[in-house]
């Protein structure tokens, strides 16, 4: 029943925080790249008003299904925040954070747009790329915590990054794709003049793509989430550090979406595949048998 | 135990009498009754036994045993027969082998076993004849009118659909007698009955790739069921028993007793699971009508050769030769095949190769033989059969439709066929996305091999499952387009077709959202039955959290995907030069039409059939070969 | 208040120009004008840009276009016309395939002069654009109250 209680709890918790952490950091991020490159840049808010804008504008979609897919990758990401941040199990939550992005999918593939179904294309590649490292991250947690629930974190004497710092680099490189920065932004990147248009959300508009921004905005404070759970123990200053280091991280992330030109999608495939087979490979045998 | 041997005697002479009546209505309405008839029966065995331990069933029979003899001389006979026709060397030389061997066991050793205890029962031969029972006949009923389409479509041909309507109904008896029979040489005639069965459905349309693809599989089929046959004798001088219960726990007590014994019945198991380097006989069979495949990929055969394995689990998990053999080849067999699934691009052939990916998982689970392993063997085989099922019907329906099997030619299948679709995508939801059964299973897999500390499998795993995400989200990708030009093409579908497919989507949502009841109390208590010390994997809070979320895909699935909205209906974008949206088409730069038209992806460079395939096929025959020697060097030292 | 003007995202759409003006528009949005200072983005795609940047002249092949692409804009939408040949055809005003400005195709809310516009002009047109957006975004909410 306990598990009930607190993963509804997070559920309603996680929807209504993270969109606004999650907006906060898109507005950082987009201020930060923009004195990396010299401007001035938009208000921290700026996503905020974009998406208020998104929400006035007209409704139209190119069939009747669209929408509610993308509805349906939203609960789902908002699930997965929740049932995460209640300190739920993880696995659970990166199935169902896969949910979400099955359904975003769809929704591309949905239009039948040429462009949107490049980016569809894409972002299944994309998924595929990823996710074996995704899952080794699950299953580091629970060699070195014994457990996949997160609530087992806090508990722990020391941090699981020291047994498991492998597999969180490896995580720190598959990130860039799952936060669709530069040099893996290759199936929608937020800017224009790309050959696939806007790839993935290029049919999607007005109140749809505002869900599309949140679902990112959610997305990212659950991914920043995972980042900084390697960190947690039963002290609570854990969590402040956790904190910090879930920021450098961002930090870094934009550093290299600032300083990388975006890649094929061979170079993509081989760089997250080999360096999730070498750092979470390797992090795992190295739990196992020592 | 009355209703047991109804079971298995009951689709067999409704066989016998489909053979002889030629008559289609009659055939029709037999098929159709007998089916019900099993699905009501099997139903009620499985109601009246719900949770039940293992009950053993004091029977034995002289003349069951010559009919077992005499059986095994048919077969024999029939393989050698086509042998001989088709000039099949080397079926020639492995059938006279296998008879041969049978025989001599037949009437040198075996007579001098006696096993009392017959026929049983357990959790996990009721879940093994729940699928054969249900899901098996509905896809009988779902040949009555595929066969009727697939008759006119081969109208020059001798209608031999009595023999097909046969053989199929055969095959659920066979089925039945493997999953009920404790006697092991009763086991190993059914067992051949099914190899046998499963040759003539391959090489029904007589087409030179049909008779081809039909020989391989008998090859690698004998191949196993000479390893059986090598198991038999070693129990029978050996062991002095012929009881697979008695067997079980010998190997369980002692398993340096076992182990040769034990890595034949495993391989056996594999080769009729279709596990590298023996996969390409499941492939092979795509050949056949798409109620075969269904039949061989969900209910059936390959079924026969899982559930030998996850009987075997609790000596595995004692016994590491024939373990280590299992579960390597298991992974490699699921990672690799997953991966070749990406490049290709008949429905079929994906179907195929994730059917084998997925027997590839179930054997590494038994292979592992923990509790968990067990609960998500039986888990996965569970979902695997019903989901398989559906998309293989679904895949038979529309390739009589839309008049291809290729996965490109399925777009717009949303709007052609939309029931049909809705369906199909339920049924490769089910195959890998979070709330359904199948990743449920999957998570548990995943657990067992964390628990068990089995590195090469969970690295395998996670890179298989990310291959597993590819080929099915392309796929589904390529059904959910919408063009909004609804042009039903899904009226003719037959009624039967509906009936089953239908059945298999009800089961699929059933079996979804009371995944925690199932696990309470049809699979634990197989589980607590084998001595395995059972702990539930995945609490049941999360069960019943992934469960309502697998309600609400479905919901959305088949009620939230609506045909009309209120938001206004736009064209997409196409840089401002369409000509018609629903088309994809634009004017060129002459002035003409262009159509924009897109492809899944492939990757062959990377998942080629011809990269992948050796690595696999060489790696798994080389543990293979290796665990036999290693065996082999075992019973040495031990005599 | 409206948000539409807090977060103006363009599309720009060459017609028929020298390519002057296409060279000075992309310059505007650069960073050295930093025009996402004040939300702007330039998207590349009708249906997510709330204001349209034509440049050059319409002739008897991308009129469609043009239509096209203003059609699939989402209300509330505004449409600039940047520099002369935009504004009446310019240069090209009496060529045998050339229809005239930016008007002839699609309504037009505000007109940028120049051979080439400057970016300060187009800056200039932007705000104007804004604000006209702002009282479409206006009415758009009215009406919908109304519906």
């Amino acid at each position: 029943m306990a598990t009930w209680i607190a993963t509804i709890i997070g559920i309603v918790a996680f929807t209504v925080l993270a969109p606004i952490v999650g907006c906060l950091l898109d507005g950082v991020d987009r201020k930060i790249s923009a004195r990396m490159q010299g401007r001035v840049g938009p208000s921290i808010l700026q996503p905020y008003y974009d998406v208020r804008k998104l929400l006035e504008k007209e409704r139209a979609s190119v069939n009747t299904v669209e929408g509610t897919y993308i509805a349906c990758a939203l609960l789902f990401a908002l699930v997965a925040g929740g049932v995460f941040f209640s300190g739920g199990n993880l696995l659970l939550c990166i199935f169902v954070i896969t949910l979400s992005s099955l359904f975003f999918i769809m929704a591309a593939y949905s239009t039948r747009s040429p462009y949107a179904e490049v980016g569809a294309h894409r972002e299944t590649l994309q998924v595929m790329c990823y996710e074996p490292m995704v899952l080794m991250m699950a299953i580091v947690v629970f060699q070195a915590s014994g457990s996949f629930d997160i609530a087992g974190l806090f508990s722990l004497d020391t941090p699981i990054i020291a047994t498991t710092f492998g597999a969180w680099v490896g995580l720190l490189v598959i990130l860039t794709i799952k936060l669709r920065k530069s040099p893996f932004d290759i199936s929608s990147s937020h800017h224009a003049h790309q050959e696939i248009v806007r790839g993935i959300t290029t049919e999607m508009s007005g109140p749809t793509l505002a869900k599309v921004e949140i679902l990112h905005w959610v997305e990212n404070v659950l991914f920043m989430g995972w980042v900084g759970m390697f960190f947690i123990n039963a002290n609570p200053i854990s969590i402040a550090v956790a904190i910090i280091v879930a920021v450098l991280v961002y930090l870094f992330e934009i550093w290299i979406d600032n300083n990388f030109a975006r890649v094929k999608w061979q170079a993509m495939f081989k760089i997250a595949w080999l360096s999730s087979l070498v750092l979470g490979g390797v992090n795992i045998a190295i739990i196992a048998f020592i | 135990m009355q209703l047991i041997g109804f079971l298995i005697v009951f689709p067999m002479l409704a066989a016998l009498l489909l053979l002889v009546i030629r008559a289609n209505a009659a055939r029709n309405a037999i098929a159709y009754a007998s089916a019900a008839i099993i699905a009501v029966v099997t139903l009620f065995v499985f109601g009246t036994n719900l949770g039940t331990e293992a009950v053993y069933f004091e029977f034995s029979s002289g003349a069951i045993d010559i009919i077992c003899t005499l059986i095994s001389i048919a077969i024999g006979v029939i393989i050698i027969g086509y042998a001989v026709r088709y000039r099949n060397i080397i079926t020639l030389v492995l059938g006279i082998a296998q008879l041969a061997a049978s025989l001599v066991f037949e009437f040198a050793f075996a007579h001098g076993v006696e096993v009392e205890a017959g026929l049983y029962m357990d959790s996990l031969s009721l879940i093994m004849a729940f699928i054969i029972g249900i899901v098996g006949s509905g896809i009988c009923i779902y040949a009555i009118g595929y066969m009727e389409d697939f008759q006119a479509e081969h109208a020059d041909e001798r209608d031999r659909r009595p023999v097909f309507f046969a053989i199929m109904f055969l095959f659920l008896g066979a089925m039945f007698a493997i999953v009920f029979s404790n006697n092991m040489s009763w086991m190993f005639t059914a067992w051949e009955i099914t190899t046998v069965c499963s040759f003539l459905l391959i090489g029904y349309t007589k087409t030179e790739e049909a008779i081809r693809n039909a020989f391989r599989q008998i090859i690698m089929n004998i191949l196993g069921g000479i390893a059986f046959i090598g198991a038999l004798y070693y129990c029978a001088i050996g062991l002095q028993t012929l009881s697979f219960a008695e067997f079980l726990q010998i190997g369980t007590l002692a398993p340096v007793m076992v182990v040769l014994p034990v890595t034949c019945l495993a391989f056996a198991g594999m080769t009729k699971a279709a596990q590298m380097p023996f996969h390409t006989w499941l492939l092979g069979a795509m050949v056949a009508p798409t109620p075969t495949s269904a039949l061989l990929h969900s209910s059936t055969m390959v079924k026969a050769g899982v559930f030998m394995l996850v009987k075997l689990a609790p000596v595995l998990n004692v016994c590491w030769i024939p373990s280590l053999m299992t579960v390597l080849v298991g992974a490699i067999t699921f990672c690799l095949c997953s991966f070749m699934a990406i490049s290709q691009s008949n429905a079929k052939r994906v179907l195929a190769y994730s059917t084998i990916a997925n027997l590839g998982l179930i054997v590494a689970c038994a292979g592992v033989g923990t509790a968990e392993a067990v609960w998500a063997a039986i888990f996965l085989i569970i979902f695997h059969a019903i989901a398989k099922s559906l998309l293989f019907l679904c895949v038979g329906t529309a390739e009589h439709h839309i008049g291809s099997r290729d996965i490109e030619s399925m777009d717009l299948l949303f709007d052609r066929m939309p029931r049909l679709a809705r369906l199909m995508m339920l049924g490769i939801m089910t195959m890998f996305v979070a709330p359904f059964g199948m990743l449920i299973s999957k998570w548990a897999t995943l657990v067992s091999f964390v628990e068990t500390q089995q590195v090469a499998l969970l690295v395998l795993l996670a890179f298989g499952s990310a291959a597993t995400f590819m080929f099915w989200a392309k796929w589904l990708g390529k059904l959910s387009g919408i063009a909004g030009r609804p042009e039903n093409v899904e009226k003719t579908v037959h009624v039967s077709e509906w009936i089953a497919t239908y059945v298999m989507a009800g089961l699929i949502v059933v079996c979804c959202v009371l995944l925690p009841l199932i696990s309470e109390y049809v699979v634990m208590p197989y589980v607590a039955g084998v001595n395995l010390n059972a702990v539930a994997t995945l609490s049941n809070d999360i069960l019943w959290i992934t469960s309502i979320l697998a309600a609400i895909v479905i919901i959305v699935l088949f009620a939230g995907l609506k045909k009309s909205s209120k938001s206004k209906q736009v064209n997409v974008y196409m840089a401002g030069i369409t000509v018609d949206s629903d088309d994809r088409s634009f004017r060129n730069s002459l002035g003409g039409t262009t159509k924009a038209t897109a492809s899944n992806w492939y990757m062959t460079e990377y998942f080629g059939e011809k990269r992948i395939k050796p690595i696999g096929e060489i790696s798994c025959a080389i543990l293979m070969v290796a665990a036999f020697a290693l065996s082999f060097a075992y019973f040495m030292a031990l005599i | 208040m409206a948000f539409a003007s807090k977060s103006p995202w363009v599309i720009h759409y060459d017609a028929s120009s020298c390519n002057g003006c296409d060279i000075e528009v992309l310059a505007t949005l650069c960073p050295g004008y930093d025009a996402e200072r004040f939300g702007v983005i330039n998207t590349g795609n009708p249906k997510h840009a709330d204001i349209f940047l034509v440049t050059g002249s319409v002739n008897e092949r991308n009129i469609k276009v043009i239509q096209e692409i203003y059609d699939q804009m989402l209300e509330p939408k505004v449409v600039v016309a940047c520099g002369c040949c935009a504004c009446t055809g310019g240069v090209f005003h009496d060529c045998y395939n050339v229809l005239g400005g930016v008007d002839k195709a699609i309504p037009v809310d505000v007109y940028a002069p120049g051979c080439a516009v400057r970016p300060e002009t187009i800056i200039d047109a932007v705000v104007a654009g804004v604000a006209a957006l702002d009282e479409k975004s206006k009415a758009l909410k009215a009406k919908k109250k109304e519906a």
